[in-house]
This record gives C-alpha cells, sequence and structure tokens, in this order.
C-alpha cells in the first residue's frame, strides 16, 4: 500500500500539559448523606422496598429492581471479609499509578503490604472495598472478622474510614 | 431474524506494544484493506461503515472523522459505537444489525486500538481520559490518595479482575497454578497465530509461574499486553455472500446484556448488589439469548470452538462456564486435563486471545473474527483439527459489567 509512511520511523509528536486539577465534577446528594454519616462514625446504606437488600454506600434505585431506595439504614461497624488481593512489598521506582510513583509522592511507605479486601458489614447486602490494617498477608481469609476504622476527629470525609482491622469475638 | 447475513472477510493487522510506522487512521485501513481483499470486495461496494475503539483511548475523541478518508468512508453512513472493553463486539453486532434488518446488503465493521500514542506505560493515559469523571467527584468528598492508590484506582477492568479471580477461586476450588496453566496455553496458541502480539513456543506453566507477583493471585505473565492493532470484517446480506463467498461464516445467533455495575464506591458513588464480581450475569443472560437465536439446546455439545474475551485468565475459566461451555466451577478441570488446547474438546481461545493479544476497542471484534476464521476453516495454524459447525465469541466490558455473545456457524440460524 503506497500511501503507508514506510519512511518514517515516528509521527509527528507535541509536548504539552493537561491540569486535571481544573475540573470539579458533582458527586451524588446519596455521597453526601454517606460522608455526613462518617462524621458521626456511621455507615449508612439504603433500603430497597422491593428486594428488601441494603445497600452501602446509598443509592437512589435499587440495581436488581429498579425501585427508588428512599429509607437510610445504619449498619454494624462489625463486618466479614469476602474478597482481598495482596500486594507486593511496595518498592519506589517500580510502579506508577496515574502518573505518580506512590513511594516518592508519600502516600505508600516503602516496603509496606497493601491487602485491599472487600468486607460486607452486618445489615449490608453489599460489599465495601477499603483497606485490611493491623493485621498480615497471611492471617487475611474469606470469612474472616472485621471491624471498621475510623479516624480520630472524622470530619465527614471519605477519608473518615481507614479502613477494617482484625476482630475479636 | 429479518434476513441472514454472514461474515465473507476478515482483515487484521500484525499486533505488536509499537507499531510507530503508521497514524492511527493508517493502521484502521490496513485492517479494512486486508478484510476487503479476503472478501473479495471493492470499497465501491461497500453500502455503510460501523467503526469503534474503546472511549477516549489514544486522545482522539472523534476518531471516525479522521478515519473515514482511510477507509473509504466518505459519502457512506458511518456509525460509530463505543462501550468500553466491549466496543469491538458491539461494532461487529452493530454491523450485524445493519445488514439482518435489511438497511444494508454489505457493511464493514472495524475495530481498533493504538496505545504507543501515549507515552505512559499501557492505558493509563486513556484510562485518564475516561475514568476522570468516575472518580475525581470523590475527591471532593474527601478520598484519601492511599485510598484511592489501593482501591477505586485499580477498580477498572485490570483492578476487578483480582477480585474476580479471588473469588472464582473461593467458589471453585481451582488454585493460582491453574492460571499460570492457562497463560501458557494463551502464548502457545499465540506462537501459531501470525497476527498475535505475546507469541511463545512451547512455553510451560513453569515458565510464568517464574514472572513477578503483581498483586497475589496474579503474577506478570498472568496479565495481558497493550498492543497496537486494528481488525476488520466484512458482512454480507445471504444472496451476496452465497455468491461471492464459498464457506461464509453465517451470524446464527448475539446478544448483549449487561447487569449492575460491578466496581465499587465509583460512578454513581453508591454501593452496588452485586456480591461477586465474577457473577456476571450479562454474560449467561447474553449468552442464553443468543443460543436460543441460532436454535443451540446444549451449547456443551454442539459449540465447536469458543473465542473468549479474557485479558486475565482466570476470565478464561468462569467466562467459559457462564456461557455454557462447562459446568458451572467445572472449566479448571476441563482446563487441566487438555480439554481447551486447539485440539481438545472444546477449544477455547485457539488465537491465543485476548491475553496474548490487547487491542482493546478491537479485541472483543477480534473474537468474532476468529470464531470467523474457525468457521470458514481459514485459520491456518491455529485452526482446530475439527469439523466446526458452531462457534461462540465473547466480549466484556462496559464498567466491568456489559457482555457481547455472537455465535457463528456454517449454516444460517433455523427460521423461526
Amino acid at each position: 500500500m503506497a500511501y503507508l509512511k514506510d519512511q518514517r520511523r515516528e509521527t509527528m509528536m507535541v509536548e504539552g500539559s493537561w491540569n486535571i486539577g481544573a475540573y470539579r465534577y458533582k458527586g451524588s446528594t446519596q455521597l453526601q448523606e454517606y460522608v455526613d454519616g462518617l462524621k458521626e462514625k456511621k455507615l449508612i446504606g439504603s433500603l430497597c422496598p422491593g428486594c428488601g437488600k441494603v445497600i452501602v454506600q446509598p443509592r437512589n434505585i435499587c440495581g436488581r429492581c429498579h425501585r427508588r431506595m428512599d429509607k437510610r439504614m445504619v449498619v454494624s461497624h462489625k463486618g466479614t471479609i469476602t474478597c482481598f488481593v495482596i500486594s507486593p512489598p511496595i518498592e519506589k521506582g517500580k510502579y506508577k499509578i496515574i502518573g505518580m510513583d506512590p513511594v516518592e509522592a508519600g502516600i505508600i511507605q516503602e516496603g509496606a503490604i497493601l491487602v485491599p479486601v472487600f468486607v460486607r458489614f452486618d445489615g449490608a447486602d453489599s460489599n465495601i472495598n477499603t483497606i485490611l490494617l493491623n493485621s498480615s498477608p497471611e492471617q487475611v481469609h474469606i470469612g474472616m472478622r472485621v471491624k471498621a476504622v475510623f479516624v480520630e476527629n472524622p470530619e465527614g470525609k471519605l477519608s473518615d474510614l481507614e479502613g477494617v482491622e482484625p476482630l475479636k469475638e | 431474524m429479518l434476513r441472514n447475513a454472514a461474515i465473507i472477510g476478515c482483515g487484521q493487522t500484525k499486533h505488536s506494544g509499537r507499531r510507530r510506522d503508521v497514524s492511527q487512521a493508517e493502521l484502521v485501513s490496513e485492517a479494512v484493506h486486508n478484510a476487503l481483499e479476503d472478501a473479495q470486495v471493492s470499497m465501491k461496494e461497500v453500502n455503510a461503515l460501523v467503526v469503534g475503539n474503546m472511549q477516549g483511548f489514544g486522545g482522539v475523541a472523534q476518531p471516525e472523522l479522521w478515519i473515514g478518508d482511510w477507509i473509504g468512508a466518505p459519502g457512506k453512513p458511518v456509525l460509530r459505537i463505543a462501550t468500553g472493553g466491549t466496543t469491538g463486539g458491539s461494532v461487529g453486532q452493530g454491523g450485524f444489525y445493519a445488514v439482518m434488518s435489511g438497511l444494508y446488503d454489505i457493511v464493514v465493521a472495524t475495530a481498533w486500538e493504538k496505545h504507543s500514542d501515549s507515552k505512559e506505560a499501557g492505558a493509563t493515559t486513556g484510562l485518564l481520559h475516561v475514568a476522570l469523571a468516575n472518580f475525581f467527584h470523590a475527591f471532593g468528598y474527601g478520598l484519601s490518595m492511599k485510598n484511592l492508590l489501593a482501591t477505586s484506582a485499580v477498580g477498572a477492568a485490570a483492578g476487578v479482575a483480582a477480585y474476580q479471580a479471588r473469588f472464582y477461586m473461593h467458589r471453585s476450588g481451582c488454585r493460582s497454578e491453574h492460571f499460570d496453566m492457562v497463560a501458557a496455553k494463551c502464548r502457545r496458541n499465540a506462537a501459531r497465530n501470525k497476527y498475535a502480539h505475546l507469541q511463545w513456543p512451547n512455553c510451560t506453566p513453569e515458565d510464568i509461574h517464574k514472572t513477578d507477583v503483581i498483586v497475589h493471585p496474579f503474577r506478570m505473565g498472568h496479565v495481558c499486553p497493550a498492543s497496537d492493532g486494528a481488525s476488520a470484517i466484512v458482512i454480507a446480506c445471504e444472496n451476496i455472500a452465497l455468491k461471492k463467498c464459498k464457506r461464509p461464516a453465517w451470524v446464527k445467533g448475539l446478544a448483549s446484556y449487561s447487569d449492575e455495575e460491578n466496581q465499587m464506591q465509583s460512578e454513581s458513588g453508591g454501593g452496588v448488589g452485586v456480591l461477586d464480581p465474577s457473577e456476571q450475569m450479562g454474560a449467561r443472560l447474553s449468552a442464553m439469548k443468543a443460543y436460543a437465536q441460532a436454535g443451540i439446546k446444549d451449547p456443551q455439545q454442539e459449540i465447536d470452538v469458543a473465542e473468549i474475551y479474557q485479558p486475565f485468565p482466570s476470565q478464561e475459566l468462569f467466562f467459559s462456564e457462564k456461557l455454557g461451555l462447562f459446568d458451572e466451577g467445572k472449566a479448571w478441570i476441563a482446563m487441566e486435563k487438555g480439554e481447551t488446547e486447539i485440539n481438545g474438546r472444546m477449544p477455547c481461545d485457539p488465537s491465543g486471545g485476548v491475553n496474548a493479544t490487547n487491542a482493546i476497542g478491537s479485541s472483543a471484534l477480534q473474537r468474532i473474527l476468529e470464531a470467523g476464521l474457525q468457521v470458514m476453516g481459514k485459520a491456518e495454524d491455529h485452526q482446530v483439527p475439527k469439523k466446526v459447525r458452531n462457534a461462540v465469541a465473547h466480549g466484556w466490558g462496559g464498567v466491568t459489567n456489559y457482555v457481547t455473545v455472537t455465535v457463528l456457524g456454517e449454516t444460517p440460524a433455523p427460521r423461526r
């Protein structure tokens, strides 16, 4: 095919930058209710009048039976791990997530092993994706009982819920 | 169905990590020209085109405007479809709709991805284009960077795959070693497919097992590459297909369903009722619908080869179950016995699949294309050594919840 640019090694490139900080997206009102609950160390979900499911975080319409979920429920701080993955020890200069090195940026300590988990809090019919704290990769298993860990002074932010830790019952 | 349609020509490009010799438009034109040549159809005879790539990837907002000139589209109706990772599957099905409805007689469907246009690894930049609004609003509600990196940022297809794998392992008894076996099979199959990306003749599960763990249960060797590449099919109505092609691949059934989104704390900010992201109800519903249209009652007996969208090896296992090819939780046992090898009872991804070649927008169209090649007997070195009556092609994407299933066969579907 004659129109192929056989002679050229590179197509043209232009240097530039993109300020993604300029975007100001609005979250849903349900998200605001959820973070307001976190301020009081409460985990809020919404109840479906159709199937009776309680979904945390709250949502407006049930994803399965499409009924309005107007009623709010508070679920327990205690819950069960339903799924987990284990990171290798985080090394500096090895990973880049959305353009940054998490160790260099001071977000994750060098050598840390992260255990992201799915937790179903008692009274909820949905999972929350968060981090397992104060435990070890050897300890984690499906069915493990955990409890929510909040920051000392919650301010009504998503970061008020730090993660979950093993629960001794 | 209103009328029958068939694939009469297939074209794709060689897939690799960096196709710096061509622009995005030139890359797509390679696939389209190859398909037209294969079908012995001229651009003039083409009535309409359906095109698409993963929305936002490659950073071109309206690629069809650029690419149109290169694929014979000027003066013709062009429909662009973008459904995330499923895009190729939807593009193929869009092409089938156009012909089966009687609207057009010959349609070209083409899909592509050119990851190397971004300097960042893989699809990172592309993902930012697509997913910025999915989680950026959470910063306004005090999302911490640590939580973002550990949870939300891995909520895309790659992140959810690790959780899917864990759920599947827990409910089926399969182990990470079985993922080594699937990945090794994909690399070996790819070595027989001249268009595939990660080709590794004689790759063994031990080779894969030597690679680093990226997040348990996944190793580096389990992960699909980010490929540059394009694929195209020529779809024709019954009269033309019979005239132009000795052995067309007839479209017997097609369906697409989605479930609730499977990611959590993204999009709307609300939770989801899907407890197990490997449940994939959309795949089950699509398969049931497509099989009913195709007159297939027992897919385990009537399907001869499957092309499954499996960027991660665990996905080949549980999706093959959702497509009804194996009993629930039993695919890994069949795989262990060699049933999914090219010469096995139920070959899965003889082309190497998405696990060996992933030009995202193109990947699901490639499944349809590869299933078509198997039916037409034109898959060359990776042709399955048996008669192919029916082949099933699967696509997965959307917000990790949307599935396309297409059944192709050597004869048209029974009339209803």
